[in-house]
């Protein structure tokens, strides 16, 4: 996948897949560890044991033997052709947590992509569903909640369109200002 | 073969509308893994890729490549083209896929010898 946005989405489909009612993103950017690490957290209904291991195979992915799609494998392809890592905790019936890990300037770190379109299309495809959005960089955080989100908005259900833009505009405008890495630093070799 | 002339006859876009393209051409590189092809370019390529964000740019000033030309029809990002017209980088694009594009280049005497 071109973006990281791209991987994000995917991954918090088979969040909801798997029946989650509240998903927690959070992307944290540590500059002097040279390090991005992108978490997602449900609470659906887990991966088993058994299958736990298997999550990152491309080969076990029929529809027949589990839910969850490439999103993982390539996801973890994504983190360690960059110096990071993929790992993936789970309890039956309590919930996911997937953690990759990025160099954060590693020249084929994918892009971050457009994340105020992904939670947007995120938000508004799953009115039911509590998102919470977190994006750090070094000390400066950005956060979205549509929990809080629903107490503004009363009546307005999350779905309606004057949402989407808000949430897309909202999450670029913040992003800009906490100095989010859309890519990785390499034009630094030019100056 | 000239940039220009491969642009023409391809019908590609010049997005670096700025920049000149008299540079004669003789081989390419098709990827879009950047770390790759910064070990596997050669100066004078003409890169074939699907990225469009500014460290593109980096890369061929890098590696001395003749130019970008980006496939399947993606645009580059604005700041992409602004960094390609300053470091001088022409950046084409196309709208056939990678595979058909380098199966024209071929056609036209470009190749992949290293």
């Amino acid at each position: 996948m071109l973006e990281l946005s791209m991987h994000i989405l995917d991954i918090v489909q088979n969040s909801l897949a798997a029946g989650s009612t509240r998903v927690e993103i959070r992307i944290r950017e540590d500059l002097p560890q040279d390090l991005l690490v992108i978490e997602v957290q449900d609470n659906g209904r887990g991966i088993s044991d058994a299958m736990l291991p298997k999550v990152t195979d491309p080969f076990v992915t029929s529809r027949t033997t589990r839910e969850v799609g490439l999103g993982l494998p390539l996801l973890k392809e994504a983190a360690e052709r960059c110096g990071g890592c993929l790992e993936v905790y789970s309890e039956e019936n309590r919930g996911t947590r997937v953690v990759a890990r990025f160099r954060l300037d590693h020249f084929d770190r994918a892009p971050l992509g457009d994340m105020g379109e992904t939670m947007g299309i995120l938000i508004a495809g799953n009115p039911g569903v509590d998102f919470l959005y977190e994006h750090r960089v070094d000390a400066r955080i950005y956060l979205l909640e549509t929990e809080k989100m629903r107490q503004i908005l009363g009546s307005i259900g999350l779905d309606d369109p004057s949402v989407l833009d808000f949430v897309r505009q909202d999450i670029q405008m913040g992003l800009k200002k906490i100095g989010a890495a859309t890519f990785p630093k390499i034009m630094e070799v030019l100056r | 073969m000239k940039l220009k002339d491969l642009a023409e006859r391809l019908g590609w876009e010049l997005k670096t509308r700025s920049l000149t393209v008299e540079a004669e051409v003789k081989t390419g590189y098709a990827s879009d893994l950047l770390s790759d092809v910064l070990a596997n370019s050669i100066e004078g390529d003409l890169w074939v890729t699907r990225q469009t964000h500014l460290n593109i740019v980096a890369i061929a000033v890098m590696r001395d490549l003749s130019g970008i030309l980006i496939a399947s029809g993606a645009e580059p990002d604005p700041d992409t083209l602004e960094k390609a017209a300053e470091k001088m980088v022409p950046i084409f694009r196309t709208t056939l896929p990678t595979f058909e594009v380098v199966g024209l280049l071929y056609q036209l005497g470009i190749t992949g010898k290293r």
